[in-house]
């Protein structure tokens, strides 16, 4: 019992520091404004930064997998372009709603099949579509008639209630985190398909050589990323009531900080889906919290930024404890050496 | 050909830029005249700094995703600066020390700490930001003296004094990074790190150098974004930092560190630069410019990454061509499963899956 939760401890050792971070975070945020401390308080202003959740857990995998995915903040775009030209043509809304799924899908594989055929780095063949479907949102919308800062309006109430609904308790948006998390940590850690992501990540040619699917495992992850950024982009436009081309640009930067602060190696082979689930609470929360003590969102994005580079500068100072000792040996050496050479003289 | 562009990768730009041009003059030929090209020079500056900056750090195989960030908090605090009642010229120099600082931090996060690169200017990208809008309070800064905009206006054959600037930083780096040991030690850190310290090349140091350098092109671009455009709005810079890296990536300059010129990002941030200005002499509207970047971009890398892997196997047979067994026609000739397994094994050799 006791080694169980040793052992415990030391496999979760890092969800359970964020964990730790997360309700200090908001304890302190409720010492200094006690409407924090409020149930729905901490649960419905999760509908404003979830979405980040959404697509930051597929992310993970891509990123454990060896490879990143920097074209989801323009898919999300494209896919809320979609659904808002979509229903001013009259097409029913389940189909819409159905078709810009598939669109995101879609988009996710187009960068898989890319990445496979070409060799290059998924960074800049991401990069590459990150231009082409923010391109292709902009177009969209260009022809569509509808201006960039007030993108397309008027959907039927019934959609943008949808995001504002509360089911057993939960905001939708809550809820369909949830899911995603416990959908995203059975895959990633208890399926077989999961270990092969940790594989392929490790080293992509031994699991090659082993023959693991490696394409259809690829394939698969950067289509999740499309679908899981057509959920947001659908989630997104019924929360403002209006789909934007820039809706998804914002997500981009905290979502790979999610990824990270989750303790995603970004080289590829470590990471948890539980810790971006809770990296992304942790941000989240930070946000909303500064805002509630009144200070700008100017310095919280500073404050994240901050905060991003001390946690890793932790983790890295934990990860590379054997380095940091030998260099310290050494100056101390070198420098009682070269004192009583100074002495001397 | 097919070679020549391989080993001169920057001619992908160039051609890129050459038929852009083409295109124009084919369409609408009183337009295109040698006033264009300028025109386009001039409004290329601000990219093309960015991607001079990008290609040092590049080379040594990190990526800087800050310097949207750097690019606004030095015209922020040159702004500041000069409405303070501070000289153009130490103004100037205080904004350079700014963005060399900036970089520096990156630098010492990345070689020092040993955070990976794209992880450590995530972090600064938000952190500069937040301090750039610290020193505004959020506001716009306007009114900057008339001293500072005439440094882009046009002096001699349409070039400013900035323009200037740009061109002698662009022929001092390419002789910098061609010519000397010190340049080709960035190469050699990114190509190889071990082999470049076994040689005896500060690997730290230069790392650390390279972003510094990076911050300073950055603090240069934000010089010129200020003069140009003559105040400093909110979300000056951001975006920035990816367009930097299309063009150093459209100039053949790989980010697995080690190859590509300095010409070949100049290149790219021009032709990138030249979209929009062409955009706007065909008078087409201006929401097809990121569709039509993103769609020529991913050709080039496509076919860059198709012709590395031919090259690649060609490579391959050559080298164990000596170890097959003299070859009956039919038994020399793999399956079809077989090459295909090979050729994968080829694709990712790089480790980039």
């Amino acid at each position: 019992m006791n080694v169980g939760l040793i052992n415990g401890v030391k496999r979760y050792g890092w969800e359970l520091a964020l964990f730790g971070l997360l309700v200090m975070e908001i304890l302190l945020f409720g010492i200094a404004n006690p409407r924090m401390l409020d149930a729905n308080t901490l649960l419905f202003s999760t509908s404003d930064f979830i979405t980040i959740g959404i697509v930051a857990l597929p992310l993970t995998m891509v990123i454990v997998s060896g490879g990143i995915d920097i074209s989801f903040g323009s898919t999300i775009g494209l896919c809320a372009i979609a659904l808002g030209v979509l229903c001013q043509a009259g097409v029913p809304l389940p189909l819409a709603i159905g078709l810009t799924l598939a669109l995101g899908a879609g988009c996710g594989l187009l960068n898989a099949a890319l990445i496979l055929y070409t060799g290059v780095n998924p960074l800049v063949i991401t990069l590459g579509t990150l231009y082409l479907f923010g391109g292709s949102a902009l177009l969209l919308s260009g022809l569509a008639g509808a201006t960039g800062f007030e993108g397309i309006g008027d959907f039927p109430t019934a959609f943008t209630d949808f995001a504002n609904r509360v089911v057993l308790g939960l905001p939708v948006p809550l809820l369909i985190f949830l899911c995603a998390v416990l959908f995203f940590w059975l895959l990633m850690h208890r399926t077989r398909t999961g270990r092969n992501v940790f594989l392929i990540g490790q080293n992509a040619r031994v699991a090659r050589y082993g023959a693991l699917p490696v394409s259809r495992t690829l394939f698969a992850l950067y289509g999740m990323v499309g679908l899981a950024s057509a959920v947001a982009a659908i989630l997104m436009t019924s929360y403002f009531g209006s789909a934007r081309s820039d809706l998804g640009a914002a997500l981009l930067m905290p979502a790979i900080t999610a990824v990270v602060l989750g303790g995603a190696n970004i080289y590829g082979g470590a990471g948890s889906v539980l810790g971006t689930a809770l990296a992304t609470l942790l941000i989240g929360y930070l946000q909303q919290g500064l805002q509630m003590v009144g200070i700008s969102s100017q310095v919280s994005n500073a404050l994240s930024g901050a905060l991003l580079i001390l946690v890793v500068i932790g983790r890295s100072a934990s990860l590379n404890r054997g380095l940091i000792r030998s260099v310290f040996q050494r100056y101390r050496a070198r420098w009682s050496a070269s004192s009583p050479s100074l002495s001397s003289k | 050909m097919l070679k020549l562009i391989q080993s001169n990768r920057e001619l992908t730009a160039l051609l890129a830029i050459v038929a852009l041009f083409g295109l124009l003059g084919a369409m609408d030929s009183q337009s295109f005249s040698f006033q264009t090209l300028g025109m386009i020079f001039g409004s290329a500056q601000i990219l093309m700094l960015l991607a001079m900056g990008a290609t040092l750090v590049m080379l040594t195989r990190n990526i800087d995703v800050s310097v949207g960030s750097i690019t606004g908090l030095c015209a922020v605090s040159l702004g500041v600066l000069l409405n303070g009642g501070v000289g153009l010229p130490l103004a100037c120099l205080a904004t350079l020390g700014v963005g060399i600082l900036a970089g520096l931090f990156n630098g010492v996060l990345v070689a020092w700490l040993r955070i990976p690169a794209i992880v450590a200017t995530l972090g600064t990208l938000g952190l500069y930001r937040g301090l750039m809008l610290l020193l505004t309070g959020g506001k716009w800064i306007e009114g900057l003296p008339a001293g500072l905009k005439s440094l882009s206006a046009p002096v001699a054959l349409g070039i400013s004094p900035l323009g200037g600037l740009v061109i002698l930083l662009l022929l001092a780096m390419f002789w910098l990074l061609s010519r000397t040991a010190f340049g080709r030690s960035f190469y050699a850190v990114g190509d190889n790190l071990q082999g470049a310290r076994q040689l005896g090349v500060p690997v730290n140091r230069i790392r650390i150098l390279a972003f510094a350098i990076n911050g300073a092109m950055a603090a240069l671009a934000g010089i010129v974004f200020a003069s140009q455009i003559g105040f400093v709005p909110n979300q000056t810079g951001s975006g920035l930092e990816m367009k930097a890296i299309a063009a150093c990536v459209l100039g053949g300059i790989s980010l697995l560190g080690g190859t590509g010129s300095i010409l070949g990002a100049v290149l790219g941030a021009y032709f990138l630069t030249q979209i929009d200005s062409v955009l706007v002499l065909l008078r087409l509207p201006a929401w097809w410019n990121d569709f039509i970047a993103g769609l020529v971009l991913l050709a080039v890398l496509v076919f860059d990454g198709r012709l590395r892997q031919a090259l690649d196997r060609n490579l391959r047979r050559q080298k164990y061509a000596r170890f097959q067994p003299k070859k009956t026609p039919e038994s020399a000739r793999p399956t079809s499963s077989e090459a295909r397994t090979t050729r994968r094994m080829n694709a990712n050799k790089s480790g980039v899956l």
